[in-house]
């Protein structure tokens, strides 16, 4: 050591100073205006050019939408002699009923109501904080309310194991509340206060089944007091409108990741037989039209399957849906797989972690939440391709808008259910996009 | 280079029982021989500090112990368990070897807390709240417990190393693998680590450590190996390795971070 030191005393102490709040900016709408819209001289006439441009184009169309459009009319006839080049609403809103669902019958829509709603009661306990094991109910609801939503739907004479798992589906769901309700109350579980019963007859499984006791008992309770409810059979090629494209799109949303995370996986794995298989079907159904595969679906499918079994075209072309989505979604899983570090992997198999707990408790989280954006990319643009299969012969929203044009009264009106439409898919898409980003945002963690 | 006095924990009993043996490890990336019949063991309790020039095969070797690394040739056995490619090495693995790493390599999408207790809840199958109590108990060790609920791209270096060995220690290991745990960290926090880790040797725990910080090897290494060009050049105590060392490339290296540290 050269430097002389000096005695601690003489040093002088250092503390660091108080820290201040940040400086924050504020100016006024005009002096937002002034500094962002006509902060100079090109600032402003560049300002002055886009809102001329955009009155230019917008003005015709705002006219022709919504100053000199016809609200009600009885038909296209009445429209134009109302208003010869304003739109004619009229005759969306009389068919806007059809375009929600289709050509379901007006007295049974409920059912349709009923089944959504369901549906988002599903989704309720996931958004809810104090709620634990979200994966399990969202897993559960992928098992289970599709039987529900189907028999609710269709109606008629199902199978009695059909009406069991719409009982078990309906059970579970009262489950779920019942313990949100507990938990929110200060209480502890359902199945808790039965545990201790159970935990003489094995100590080990006590939890497991005292939850699938209560399960049970739910589910027989509600079929006792749905006994004698009968809902009259509503066949499929009734089905139709938003409805339909909801239920194909939710099945392809759905499954989508589960499919698209197995084939992700099997392509990256080290058994041969499972990569060629994946990295076949990949690039087999990457590389075809969607539409080729909604034809095939139907035309070709039932050569695969014994004659025993019903298929209907639904069923076909949600199959194929599933299996479309879930190769495009494998290829971006595989891209967030990619972007996770080697360090991740080495790390988790430090700690002893095998290969499905690195994947499913490091990984994927990690690889999934990096692409959030693109996989809500594909989720909107299936929710947007699955009005291709009115091309065979479904009554979703696209056809049922060309049915528009084609009723006597309202013939030949082309435009208005597309635009009604475009602004409908506007919002969901919108909305889903909104959703991502909050989700991105809620699930940040590097900062 | 401060040339303090060394104080060293004289108590120390050797232990006769063989934790790590490696014999005759042979290892190739493609063509590149990376490490050359490497053999040595490893005693319970001991502490042995590996060090050599950049791209030696130190990382290689030690991330061989693990598993992390597949070799093509040579035998190592862990408490006189040969490990293979079979289920009972990885539970071996699992329950006895702990690692750290030069860029921390924390989950970071876990808070500090669930880093330390996803093993254990998982694999140990411990119950979700003694997991809790325990990792706090090692996160208080090493001195981080205020931070259990922040992720790990919120803290410094040093406090993400720091759980990185808490996150280990959570399993329980008896051998605790170190690559290079301190060379991204700024001085002081390398302080801090060191601290921890100079903890753990006089814990009892048996340690292997890639490290230039040659204060530490002094301090507490039982056995300073010397590797270079994937070979094993020298092996002994680091009174003799790091202050009369046989060979002229050792002496040669040490030279060299002498006068940069
Ligand atoms: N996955 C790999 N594929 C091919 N070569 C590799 C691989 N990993 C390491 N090597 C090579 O093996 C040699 C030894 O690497 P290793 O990382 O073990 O060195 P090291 O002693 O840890 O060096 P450092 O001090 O820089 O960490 C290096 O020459 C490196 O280029
Ligand atoms: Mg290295």
């Amino acid at each position: 050591m050269t430097e002389t030191q000096r005695p601690a005393t003489e040093l002088k102490k250092f503390v660091p100073r108080p820290s201040r709040p940040p400086v924050v900016v504020t100016y006024g709408v005009t002096g937002w205006l002034r500094k962002h819209l006509f902060g100079g001289f090109w600032d402003t006439m560049l300002t002055v050019a886009v809102f001329s441009l955009l009155y230019v184009l917008l003005k015709p169309f705002l006219d022709w939408a919504l100053f000199k459009a016809v609200w009600e009319a009885s038909t296209r006839r009445e429209c134009l002699d109302l208003s010869p080049d304003g739109a004619c609403w009229a005759g969306v809103i009389r068919w806007f009923n059809n375009l929600i669902y289709g050509r379901y019958p007006n007295a049974l829509q409920w059912r349709v109501n009923l089944g959504f709603a369901f549906g988002l009661l599903w989704l309720v306990p996931l958004a809810l904080k104090p709620v634990k094991h979200k994966i399990i109910i969202g897993i559960m609801a992928v098992v289970l309310y599709p039987f529900l939503a189907d028999y609710i739907f269709l109606g008629g004479d199902r199978s009695t194991l059909h009406g069991m798992f719409a009982c078990l589906a309906l059970g579970y769901l009262a489950l779920t509340y019942i313990n949100i309700a507990l938990v929110y109350a200060g209480k502890r579980q359902l199945s808790l206060y039965l545990e201790p019963l159970l935990e003489r007859v094995s100590m080990k499984y006590a939890d497991l089944l005292s939850q699938l006791l209560c399960l049970m008992a739910l589910s027989v309770l509600i079929g006792m007091a749905l006994h004698d409810v009968q809902l009259t059979h509503v066949p499929i090629d009734r089905w139709g409108g938003l409805f339909l494209t909801i239920i194909i799109s939710g099945f392809a949303i759905v499954m989508a990741l589960p499919i698209g995370i197995l084939l992700a996986l099997g392509r990256r794995s080290e058994m041969p037989v499972i990569r060629w298989f994946s990295i076949a079907t990949i690039e087999l159904v990457r590389s075809v039209p969607m539409i080729t595969v909604l034809f095939m679906s139907v035309t070709m499918m039932p050569l695969f399957f014994p004659n025993t079994i019903d298929l209907n075209k639904l069923a076909q072309v949600i199959l194929a849906v599933c299996i479309f989505a879930g190769a495009y979604m494998a290829e971006t899983v595989r891209g967030g797989l990619q972007s996770i570090p080697i360090g991740q992997f080495d790390a988790a198999k430090s700690v002893g972690l095998g290969y499905w707990h690195t994947m499913f408790l490091i990984i994927l989280p990690q690889a999934l939440k990096a692409m959030i954006p693109n996989i809500v990319t594909s989720f909107i643009s299936m929710f947007k391709d699955t009005t291709l299969v009115s091309i065979i012969g479904l009554f979703d929203i696209m056809l049922m808008a060309r049915n528009i044009s084609i009723d006597k009264n309202w013939y030949g009106l082309h435009s208005e259910p597309l635009v009604a439409i475009s602004v409908l898919f506007f919002f969901i898409c919108y909305g889903m996009s909104q959703y991502s980003q909050y989700l991105e945002k809620k699930l940040k963690t590097d900062r | 280079m401060i040339d303090s006095p060394v104080q060293k924990r004289q108590d120390k009993q050797p232990s006769k029982r063989v934790a790590i043996q490696i014999e005759g490890l042979n290892k190739w990336f493609d063509q590149f021989h990376v490490l050359k019949d490497v053999s040595m063991d490893v005693m319970e309790n001991e502490i042995i500090v590996v060090c050599g020039p950049s791209g030696s095969g130190k990382s290689t070797f030690i991330r061989c112990i693990n598993r992390l690394e597949t070799y093509q040739e040579g035998e190592i056995s862990i408490f006189d368990h040969r490990l293979g490619n079979d289920k009972n090495s990885a539970v071996l693995i699992r329950e006895n070897i702990g690692m750290l790493f030069q860029s921390f390599n924390l989950f970071p999408h876990l808070t500090v807390l669930k880093n330390c207790t996803l093993g254990p809840i998982w694999l140990r199958k411990i119950p979700e709240k003694q997991a809790i109590e325990k990792s706090m108990a090692l996160l208080e060790r090493v001195g981080v417990a205020d931070l259990a609920s922040k992720y790990p791209g919120q803290i410094s270096g040093g406090q993400q190393q720091r759980v990185a060995i808490a996150r280990s220690l959570a399993m329980a290991p008896r051998i605790m693998l170190f690559d290079e745990p301190t060379s991204a960290l700024d001085p002081e926090m390398i302080k801090e680590v060191l601290d921890v880790m100079i903890d753990l040797a006089e814990s009892g725990m048996t340690m292997m450590c890639v490290t230039h910080e040659m204060q530490f090897a002094h301090q507490v290494a039982d056995r300073v190996v010397f590797m270079s060009d994937g070979e094993i050049v020298e092996i002994g105590p680091p009174e003799q390795v790091l202050k009369n060392p046989e060979w002229d490339r050792t002496s040669q290296f040490l030279k060299h971070i002498l006068s940069h540290a």
